[in-house]
C-alpha cells in the first residue's frame, strides 16, 4: 500500500462529500434518528385500569393491594366478583387487568408453599400486554421482597430480565441505547456505499480500474473516510444520550468507543458488499436501508428485549449483529459489568469476528475490472 | 519501441458475445482508428486492452503477456485509457487544479520541476490555463472532454487508449483535442488508439479498423480502404438495380453496371459489406395517408422561446419555425440545448419566456396541449420502449394511448411492419434487436396515429452506417407521402446533408438557421457541413 495513493483519495473523498453537501447527511441523520426514536417510540403504559379481586382479605394480600393503588402505572379498583363477571368485563373492554390473589395467599408463604396469583391481561394489543405483564410482575415481586426481605419466594413468580436493572421503567433507558446500534449499523452502511457506487454510476471507477491503484488502496482510502467521519457521531450520539436523554452511564467509556468502532466497520462492509451488487444510487441507498434497517429496528432488543423472544425469532437475532453490539451498549448505559461479565467479552469477540469475516468477503468480492 | 500485440482477443458478456477474435500489431506513434456503430465492439476491445475487462486470448504489450485483467496490472503504468461518455472520469465536485493533483498522486508521479513544465503545458495546450480553479461540474462538455484528456495524458502513457473522445463534443473542442493528441503523440512517441462514431475522423489515423457486429469488417490505412471499394461506387441511378444498394447519392453494386463512377468514402465500405453479406437493402415504404390539407403551413413557430436552470441558461430566446413538408435539422453538441427544446415543444419542461405556436394555436397551458396531442407523433432519444413487453405488445400499448380501435391496430401494426421491414421481429424484445430495428419500430409507434408533425430527438446517434442512410431515406419518403413536418436533432454535423433546413445551436443560443441549399452558396469554400458550422463556431 501506498500512503500517498490513500491521501489522495482520502482527500479527494472528503472534498466530495463536504462540496456534495454529502456531509449533512452525515451529521444530521444519526441525529434526527436518535430524537425522532428516543421520544417517538413509548412502550410505557399508565392508568391502565385494573381490577383486583381479593379472596385471601389478609396483611399480606392488602400490601400488595396498596402497591398497585400507589403505582401510578395501575389505576386499581378492588372488588368482590366471581371470575367469569371479571373477566366478562374485560370482554366489554371496561377493564386492561384484572388481578385474583387466591385464599391462603398468606398462609402458603408463610410456610413457604408455592402460591399463584391469577393475572389477566387485555390482549387486543400484544405489545402493550407484554408490558403490563412485565410490570404486573415487578410490582408483585417488589411487594413481597419489600415484606420477606428474602429471595425465597422469588420462586413463586417469573420476573422478565428486562425489570432487573431497568427499575424505573424510564423508556428513554431502552430505547436510546438500542437506537444508537441502530444509527451505527445504518448510516456508515449507507455513506460506505453510496461512495463506491457513486463512482460506478458516474463512471469515475475507470480511475481505478485502469490505473495501477491497487484494491487494498482503493477500500482503505474509501474504509477510511466512512470510519473517521462516522467516528464522529460515536461521540455526539454519547452527548445526546446522557444530556438530552439524561442516560446514566455506568460502565467503561474505552469499551463504549471500540466497541462502537468495530460496530461501524461491520456496517461499513454491509456497505461494501451492497456496493458490489448494485450499480445505481438510488439502489443501493434502498437496498442499504432495507437490509439494516429491518433488523436493527427489530433485534437492536429496543422493542422487544431478546430474552422474550421465541423460536426462528432468537436463532435470527443472534445471526444479526445488532444484538451483540446493543447488548453491550446496555450494559455500558444501564449496568456497568464492563468486560467482567463474560457474556460481553463473548460478544466483543463476536463483533470482531464479523467485522473481519464480512471486511474479508467484500474485498474478495471488489472486483478491479468491469464485471 | 512500444509494441502492442492483440492475438485472438474476444471479450464476452454473459450471454452475448461482445468481440469476437481480433488480432492486431502496432507500434509508438500511431494513431489507430476504430470504427463503428454501438455495440460493435470498439469498447470491448479497448476495455480487453485496457484490462479492466476479462477476455479470452493474449495481449503483449511492452514485454509484458497478460490474459487477464490482473496479469494487467503490471502493464497499467504504462496505459492511458479514456473511457465513452463526456468527462466520465471526471470528479462534478472538484477543480481542474484538485483533479490533476489527484491524478499525479494516485499515479505516483514524482512532482518535479519537468513534471510542473510538461502540466503547464498540458493545461496550455487544453485552454484551461485561466480555468484551474472551476469545478468540473461547471465547464462546458468541450473543456470537460479536454481536461479528462489531460488528466489521462499525466503520467505520460506509452500506450493511450480512448473511447470516442470526441463524441458529442463540438466542432471546435473537436479539432482542438486532436491538436493536443498529434503533438502528444509526435514528442511522446505514444501508441495511441482511437474509438470514433465519426468516419470523417478516419482521416486522422494512421490506419483504421473497421468494426461491425463484433467482427473487423476491414483494416488498414483509409486511402487504401476507400481504393478497395472504389469500383463497386457510381453516381446515383435513377431506377434501381438488381443486387445493387442506392442510397444518398451513391448506387453501389458488386456487378460492374453502365453507370458513371464516383468517388467513395468510408462509409461506402460498410455498404458493401453489407451487400456482400445480406445483399440490397430491403425497399422500405410508407403506409398510405390521405392528406389533410386543412393543416396550416406552419406547423410550428417559436419567438425568444427561453428555458432557464437556476443561472443555467439552456435556451436563450431562440426563434424558429417548422413548416409542413419539411424536414428542420436541430444541430449542436451535447449541451448546447437540443433536447431541452425539443421538451419544450412537446411541453415536457415548462417555458420560462417566449411565445410559442403549435399548428397555428398559441400555446399556454396544458389545456392547450391537451388538443393537440392527436396531431404530434415524438421519438425520444434511446427510444422510450419497454424493455419487458415485445415489439408488438409494445406498439399495441402506443396505439391504445392514442385510442385507436383494436381491430385497427392490429391491421397497422402488420402494415408498418410489413412497409418499414420488422416482420420477422414483432414478437421479439426490443433489448434482443439491433438498434437499427429499434429505431424503426419507435417511428412507427410515434406515426401510428398519424400525426401532422413528428418530433425525433437524437434518434441516429450510435446506429451504423446502413441503419443510419435507411433511417434518413424513410423519413423523406415519410415527408413526402405525408406532407409531413418533421424536427430532428442530431450532434452528427455531416447529417445535416439530408436536412432541408437547418438550425445550429451553441450554448443555448442560435447561430445559423437557413436552408441546407443557401448555406452552401454562402461558405463555397466549404467541403462539408463540418467546415460551416466550424465558420459559424470561430465566428461566435
Amino acid at each position: 500500500m501506498r500512503i500517498g495513493v490513500i491521501k489522495a483519495y482520502f482527500k479527494k473523498e472528503l472534498l466530495d462529500i463536504y462540496r456534495s453537501k454529502l456531509i449533512l447527511m452525515v451529521y444530521i441523520m444519526p441525529s434526527m434518528l436518535l430524537i425522532l426514536f428516543g421520544y417517538g417510540i413509548k412502550t410505557e403504559v399508565t392508568h391502565t385500569r385494573t381490577l383486583i379481586i381479593d379472596n385471601d382479605q389478609s396483611k399480606a394480600s392488602y400490601d400488595l393491594v396498596s402497591t398497585f393503588e400507589h403505582s401510578k402505572y395501575f389505576n386499581s379498583e378492588t372488588k368482590n366478583l366471581s371470575e367469569n363477571r371479571a373477566l366478562n368485563l374485560i370482554k366489554q373492554d371496561k377493564k386492561d387487568l384484572i388481578i385474583i390473589i387466591p385464599e391462603a395467599f398468606e398462609k402458603h408463604l408463610l410456610k413457604g408453599l408455592k402460591t399463584s396469583v391469577g393475572v389477566y391481561i387485555d390482549g387486543s394489543f400484544p405489545s402493550r400486554a407484554k408490558t403490563i405483564e412485565n410490570y404486573v410482575n415487578g410490582v408483585i415481586y417488589d411487594a413481597i421482597m419489600k415484606r420477606s426481605g428474602t429471595e425465597v419466594d422469588r420462586a413463586l413468580i417469573t420476573i422478565n430480565a428486562r425489570n432487573l436493572f431497568n427499575q424505573s421503567l424510564r423508556d428513554e433507558d431502552m430505547i436510546v441505547p438500542g437506537v444508537i446500534g441502530l444509527v451505527l449499523l445504518i448510516a456508515p452502511a449507507i455513506l460506505s456505499a453510496l461512495l463506491i457506487v457513486k463512482e460506478k454510476e458516474n463512471g469515475t471507477i475507470f480511475n481505478f480500474y485502469s490505473s495501477p491503484v491497487k484494491k487494498s488502496e482503493f477500500l482503505a482510502a474509501k474504509l477510511l473516510s466512512v470510519l473517521l467521519l462516522h467516528g464522529i457521531n460515536i461521540f455526539i450520539l454519547f452527548l445526546w444520550a446522557i444530556y438530552l436523554f439524561e442516560l446514566p452511564f455506568r460502565g467503561s467509556f474505552l469499551l463504549y468507543i471500540f466497541s462502537s468502532f468495530i460496530y461501524i466497520i461491520i456496517s461499513l462492509s454491509v456497505g461494501l458488499l451492497v456496493s458490489i451488487i448494485t450499480s445505481s444510487q438510488i439502489v443501493a441507498y434502498v437496498l442499504t436501508l432495507i437490509i439494516t434497517i429491518i433488523p436493527g429496528f427489530l433485534y437492536s432488543g429496543m422493542l422487544m428485549p431478546i430474552s422474550s423472544m421465541e423460536g426462528e425469532s432468537v436463532i435470527e437475532a443472534h445471526i444479526y449483529p445488532v444484538m451483540y453490539y446493543t447488548h453491550i451498549l446496555y450494559d455500558v448505559f444501564l449496568v456497568g459489568d464492563g468486560l467482567s461479565a463474560s457474556k460481553n467479552l463473548l460478544y466483543l469477540f463476536i463483533l470482531m469476528g464479523y467485522a473481519i469475516i464480512l471486511l474479508t468477503i467484500g474485498s474478495l468480492l471488489l472486483k478491479k475490472r468491469i464485471v | 519501441m512500444n509494441r502492442l500485440q492483440v492475438r485472438e482477443v474476444s471479450v464476452s458478456y454473459r450471454k452475448k458475445t461482445g468481440l469476437k477474435p481480433v488480432s492486431l500489431e502496432a507500434t509508438g506513434g500511431e494513431i489507430i482508428g476504430l470504427i463503428g456503430a454501438d455495440g460493435a465492439g470498439k469498447s470491448s476491445l479497448m476495455h480487453a486492452i485496457a484490462g479492466i475487462k476479462s477476455f479470452d486470448g493474449e495481449i503483449e504489450f511492452d514485454n509484458h503477456i497478460y490474459r487477464s485483467p490482473k496479469e494487467a496490472e503490471k502493464v497499467k503504468g504504462s496505459i492511458g485509457f479514456m473511457p465513452q461518455g463526456l468527462g466520465l472520469i471526471l470528479y462534478e465536485q472538484l477543480g481542474v487544479n484538485e483533479h490533476l493533483d489527484f491524478f499525479a498522486d494516485i499515479r505516483g508521479i514524482k512532482q518535479d520541476s519537468a513534471f510542473r513544465v510538461y502540466r503547464e503545458r498540458l493545461l496550455h495546450m487544453a485552454g484551461l490555463s485561466d480555468f484551474t480553479e472551476r469545478q468540473a461540474g461547471k465547464l462546458s462538455g468541450g473543456m470537460m472532454q479536454k481536461l479528462a484528456l489531460i488528466c489521462t495524458l499525466l503520467h505520460r502513457p506509452k500506450l493511450l487508449l480512448l473511447d470516442e473522445p470526441t463524441t458529442g463534443v463540438d466542432p471546435l473542442s473537436r479539432m482542438e483535442l486532436w491538436d493536443i493528441l498529434n503533438d502528444i503523440i509526435a514528442k511522446e512517441k505514444t501508441l495511441c488508439i482511437v474509438s470514433t462514431a465519426y468516419m470523417a475522423e478516419a482521416t486522422q489515423m494512421y490506419r483504421v479498423l473497421l468494426f461491425e457486429d463484433g467482427e473487423i469488417i476491414d483494416k488498414g490505412k483509409a486511402g487504401e480502404l476507400i481504393e478497395k471499394v472504389r469500383p463497386f461506387s457510381y453516381e446515383a441511378a435513377p431506377e434501381p438495380f438488381e443486387n445493387s444498394i442506392t442510397i444518398h447519392g451513391y448506387t453501389y453494386s458488386l456487378k460492374p453496371l453502365e453507370l458513371k463512377p464516383k468517388e467513395p468514402t468510408l462509409n461506402a465500405v460498410f455498404f458493401i459489406n453489407f451487400l456482400k453479406k445480406y445483399g440490397p437493402i430491403p425497399e422500405i415504404s410508407i403506409v398510405h395517408k390521405d392528406r389533410d390539407e386543412d393543416v396550416p403551413a406552419t406547423i410550428m413557430e417559436a419567438k425568444g422561446l427561453t428555458k432557464r436552470f437556476r443561472e443555467f441558461v439552456a435556451n436563450d430566446h431562440i426563434d424558429m419555425e417548422l413548416n409542413r413538408g419539411e424536414i428542420l435539422g436541430l444541430l449542436g453538441a451535447n449541451g448546447a440545448g437540443k433536447t431541452t427544446f425539443i421538451k419544450m415543444l412537446l411541453g415536457l419542461l415548462p417555458i420560462d419566456e417566449g411565445e410559442l405556436f403549435l399548428l397555428g394555436k398559441r400555446i399556454k397551458s396544458a389545456n392547450d396541449r391537451q388538443m393537440l396531442k392527436a396531431k404530434i407523433g415524438y421519438v425520444s432519444q434511446h427510444f422510450a420502449l419497454y424493455k419487458g413487453m415485445s415489439v408488438r405488445e409494445n406498439l399495441r400499448y402506443f396505439a391504445n394511448m392514442h385510442r385507436i380501435e383494436p381491430e385497427r391496430t392490429s391491421v397497422l401494426i402488420k402494415e408498418y411492419a410489413d412497409t418499414l421491414g420488422f416482420y420477422s421481429y414483432l414478437d421479439a424484445l426490443p433489448t434482443d434487436l439491433p438498434m437499427g430495428i429499434n429505431q424503426r419500430f419507435s417511428v412507427a409507434a410515434a406515426i401510428m396515429h398519424e400525426p401532422v408533425v413528428l418530433f425525433l430527438d437524437e434518434p441516429t446517434s450510435g446506429v451504423d452506417v446502413v441503419a443510419r442512410a435507411t433511417f434518413w431515406e424513410m423519413l423523406q419518403k415519410l415527408k413526402e407521402e405525408w406532407n409531413i413536418a418533421i424536427l430532428i436533432t442530431t450532434h452528427y454535423m455531416g447529417e445535416a446533408e439530408f436536412c432541408d433546413r437547418v438550425v445550429l445551436l451553441r450554448d443555448g443560443k442560435k447561430i445559423a438557421d437557413d436552408t441546407v441549399k443557401n448555406l452552401y452558396q454562402i461558405h463555397p469554400d466549404a467541403h462539408n457541413f463540418e467546415d460551416i458550422f466550424l465558420d459559424y463556431y470561430n465566428l461566435n
